[in-house]
């Protein structure tokens, strides 16, 4: 029932938008096969061993693991908090409804940096910096809306009658949370926590006035090596840091199947 | 803020510890015979701040690791930039927490600020403090809260291909139309302040009460869109064609041309900002902890750890006797003797500290306008 | 035979455990603050961000003094007075407001088509691949993003290099306006089309066949029938496009050359480069100000976004 025309039209912007998607990720790929010193493309010849002085960091792999376990633990944090707050905001009318629109929405109205020190400071009053615990509450903290928003935004497709129906069947509150509202936000759910997952492997700028020396994560690493000169090797990590993405995102297809984020019955 | 009895208290009793094992301090470290028993126990890592880079290879090759083996202790090193360690250091004092390192590799203007603000430690007791030139001391401050370690050039650095006719004589050569769009400076215009004052006609006597000359040349440079950046930005636009001179730090010049970036400095005829960089111990370590740190520095500023870790840097150290790196011996890049500074402009970093958040605010203003 | 070996499952046993328990706890007459009960949890959690802008509040009242790099005993509102008598944060800030509306009329112009096929076509495999090329943008960091900008769009780089071909001197593409907002976009793209598609999958086909089939040409049925039913997520996806982008640091950092700066880069020179945490602060809680105003003026307009459709009536 697509015309072709409407084909052309949106099919152009999709690809428009899939380049300027992609481009830099694939010259940053290419460019870390570079045999040369610096990162250029077409890169200067072909070699892996960029590659090889990666795998020989230990300080990066120790990086690496530990932005793992901040990302676990933001989504473990961010999962249960927000998915209630989605069901909260969508399913039940709360009254003053905008002002806590609003005030969910602080992390992305204070900027990063005012949210930083103002984190720095208020764990560093209680003494729990030099953790890895606060470094995932602040990621989800920083990043609680899109989880919040993608859930509601699966409530909200979801028909009020279904709930009540349940309820007439004779299923208590309890049973109709967890057997007709929480599958029908499920999409939400999984879409939000990937999202969040994903945003605090990558988080740098809440976590740089967060880590200290023992606590590094890799996207701080990454961002405090770079001083005189960008080599290759800041290449080659962020494609082994991509190679491992994907093998994840491999992993949940064949586990939950992507098509759960598109579909919500 | 909440620094009282208690923190005093504690202080006053390491110092006399100090004092007691003078004999330790005495001995110093070069030599590395410390008296086992008067040494204060070993933390298993102390954690120094540091650029990353060169300038953290550099330091790894002259003191980390030397420092490493004399002594057993691990060194981490904690490559957050300066700029952006302080917020953390002084919320860690303030909140009388441990601070997140150990000892801080810091610009003077910004470790003054640190002193200013009474979260240094006292070095002045440092042994090989007794072997340094005056560049050490850091000026209009008491005593040593840093130990300044090394001087270095803001220099104009250019791509030799934009400049057939030789290295640029002036900065106000900087005005040829044809560099619009190819220059770069600092974000907030530092190194360039003071220059830029000479080539807009004034006088650095007239610093800090008179800067006009200064913004009035910097709104000349401003009609030709300059870039800004900072270190790694100016590295890349050189080595992609973006532009044709930089004001920058020698290191990151030097850098960049053993990277294979085709890139030559020089110090044109109005001069070029000196500057020091220092070492400081943050307040609020342990007492043993506070120990190694000192040592750590008291063995920064030896012979041969200086020789060491400045031929890295391709800079000129505090202690006499320093042999310069090659090829560097008559740069203008690496001033020794008075002559050599005849050129170079070099401003408390008292007046700096005061004024520099007004400098570079007027600096803004004009670029963002 | 009566069936006498019928037990209820475990799980019904458990199931009204949860709910006896839940009766005890939250009692039915509460339910009118059920809502409430479960926003909770995230309320309190965005609660450590008011306890960090009550500090900082706090900060933004007291000047620096710079013989002792301390904050000034006496409370004052100097620094606000500051902020609001310099002609360059007034420049600042209404570049970062132009710049957050075109970066949303920008990225929602893209994400939508985006979102649209992804949810309309009907092969799993592009589905997947658009939707993998959404997440793994976000893996380069910033800086070596940035440096790929720069190999493709800078003045040697790939695009100037293809001009040359046909014979057009290099542009200077980066280091301006123009650059930052496509650097906004690029990076807000992902998050514009995870909003919106959601939405999409709402609207069922048919109801665009219907309107094909009434005669309605193609654009006539997106603008008339699709972007409607659409509202909510767009509305949605706007709000976070716009909040981020307004608060963003890096991009104007990195594309913009340095002398197209956002509030957040104040901000930042604030409390970082000249160590003057008082004008920081204030800086910051006036940005907070002015994006908390727009939404809640974009709430009150339009209704709370995706959020609205499904309330209870």
């Amino acid at each position: 029932m697509i015309s072709r025309s409407q084909r052309i039209v949106i099919w152009g912007l999709v690809w428009i938008a899939l380049i300027a998607l992609s481009a830099p990720t694939l010259v940053v790929i290419g460019a870390s096969f570079t045999s040369g010193d610096i990162i250029t493309f077409p890169p200067d010849g072909f070699s892996l061993k960029w590659y090889d002085r990666v795998a020989r960091a230990g300080e990066l792999r120790a990086a690496f693991f530990r932005s793992l376990w901040v990302a676990t633990i933001c989504t473990l944090v961010a999962m249960p908090v927000g998915t209630l707050a989605g069901i909260a905001l969508s399913r039940y009318r709360l009254r003053f409804g905008n002002v806590v629109q609003v005030y969910l929405l602080l992390p992305f109205t204070i900027p990063l940096i005012g949210s930083g020190i103002g984190l720095m400071l208020v764990f560093g009053a209680w003494g729990a910096l030099g953790n890895l615990w606060p470094i995932g509450v602040a990621c989800a903290v920083i990043n609680l809306p899109f989880i919040i928003w993608s859930v509601s935004s699966s409530a909200a497709l979801l028909d009020p009658d279904l709930e009540l129906a349940a309820a007439n069947c004779g299923a208590g509150r309890v049973q109709t949370f967890f057997a007709v509202t929480l599958p029908a936000v499920m999409p939400g759910v999984i879409t939000g926590s990937l999202l969040m997952f994903i945003l605090a492997m990558n988080e740098f700028l809440v976590s740089l006035l967060l880590v200290d020396a023992r606590t590094m994560t890799l996207p701080v690493q990454i961002y405090n090596s770079i001083r005189s000169i960008i080599t290759p090797d800041l290449a080659a990590v962020s494609v082994v840091f991509i190679a491992v993405a994907a093998a994840a995102i491999a992993l949940l297809d064949r586990l939950v199947g992507l098509e759960i984020f598109l579909k919500s019955k | 803020m909440r620094y009282t009895g208690k923190g005093l208290t504690r202080r006053g009793l390491m110092r006399s510890a100090m004092a007691t094992s003078g004999a330790a301090l005495v001995a110093g470290m070069p030599a590395g015979r410390l008296l086992a028993q008067d040494e204060p126990e070993k933390p298993s890592e102390i954690i120094v701040r540091a650029w990353g880079g060169s300038w953290v290879e550099a330091l790894k090759a002259g003191v980390s690791n030397p420092f490493t083996e004399m002594t057993g202790i691990t060194v981490r090193h904690d490559l957050t930039e300066d700029n952006e360690i302080q917020p953390k250091i002084w919320a860690a004092v303030a909140q009388n927490r441990m601070p997140p390192i150990h000892v801080n590799w810091d610009t003077t203007t910004n470790a003054t600020k640190s002193a200013l603000r009474g979260v240094t430690e006292d070095l002045s007791d440092l042994p090989n403090l007794a072997n340094t030139t005056d560049l050490a001391k850091p000026v209009g401050l008491d005593g040593y809260p840093i130990v300044n370690t090394y001087g270095y050039v803001y220099v104009l650095a250019y791509r030799p291909e934009a400049f057939p006719d030789g290295p640029p004589q002036s900065w106000r050569d900087l005005l040829d139309p044809r560099f619009d769009g190819r220059i770069a400076l600092y974000n907030d215009g530092i190194g360039f302040h003071f220059p830029a004052q000479v080539a807009g006609g004034g006088s650095l006597d007239d610093i800090p009460e008179n800067m006009e000359p200064c913004w009035d040349f910097v709104r000349e440079i401003k009609a030709l869109n300059p870039l800004l950046g900072e270190d790694p930005d100016f590295t890349a636009w050189f080595q992609n064609g973006e532009i044709d001179v930089a004001c920058t730090i020698s290191t990151n010049a030097l850098a960049a041309q053993q990277n294979g970036v085709p890139i030559e400095w020089t110090v044109p005829q109005e001069g070029c900002k000196f500057d020091t960089d220092g070492l400081w111990v943050p307040q609020g370590l342990p007492e043993n902890e506070l120990y190694w740190a000192k040592q750590y520095i008291n063995f920064a500023i030896s012979q041969e750890a200086q020789q060491v870790w400045l031929d890295g840097l391709g800079l000129p150290g505090v202690v006499p006797g320093l042999t310069p790196p090659e090829g560097l011996a008559d740069d203008p890049s690496y001033p020794t003797e008075p002559e050599d500074f005849e050129n170079l402009i070099r401003i408390s970093s008292e007046v700096q500290v005061q004024n520099e958040s007004e400098w570079f605010s007027r600096f803004k203003e004009i670029m963002q306008g | 035979m009566p069936d006498r070996s019928f037990r209820y499952p475990l799980r019904w046993h458990v199931m009204d455990a949860l709910e006896r328990g839940a009766d005890i706890l939250w009692p039915a007459t509460f339910s009118r603050m059920t809502g409430w009960l479960l926003a909770a949890p995230a309320i309190l959690l965005v609660g450590l961000l008011v306890l960090g802008l009550i500090q900082i509040g706090d900060a933004s009242m007291h000047v620096l003094d710079t013989s002792t790099f301390r904050m000034s005993e006496a409370y004052t509102l100097a620094n606000y007075a500051d902020a609001f008598t310099s002609a360059v944060y007034f420049k600042v800030a209404w570049r970062s407001l132009l710049a957050a509306a075109l970066t949303t009329a920008l990225t929602l112009a893209f994400a939508f088509p985006y979102a649209y096929a992804m949810v309309r076509t009907r092969s799993a495999t592009v589905r997947k691949a658009l939707l993998i090329a959404l997440f793994l943008p976000f893996f380069i960091g910033q800086v070596v993003r940035a440096y790929g900008w720069l190999i493709i769009l800078g003045n040697n780089g790939i695009v100037n290099d293809m001009l040359g071909v046909v014979g057009v001197e290099p542009i200077r593409l980066l280091f301006n306006f123009p650059a930052v907002i496509f650097g906004l976009v690029q990076y807000m793209l992902p998050f514009g089309v995870l909003m919106l598609a959601p939405a999409l999958t709402a609207i069922p086909e048919e109801t665009e066949i219907a309107a094909g089939s009434l005669g309605a040409s193609w654009p006539r049925a997106i603008w008339h029938v699709i972007l409607p039913m659409a509202r909510p997520g767009l509305i949605g996806a706007g709000i976070v496009v716009f909040t981020l982008s307004l608060t963003d640091f890096a991009m104007p950092a990195i594309l913009g050359g340095g002398s197209q700066d956002f509030i957040a880069n104040a901000i930042y020179d604030q409390f970082f480069r000249t160590a003057d945490q008082g004008l920081g602060s204030a800086l910051a809680l006036m940005l907070v100000a002015l994006g908390s105003l727009i939404v809640g003026a974009v709430f009150t307009l339009f209704g709370a976004g995706t959020l609205a459709l499904g309330a209870r009536k």
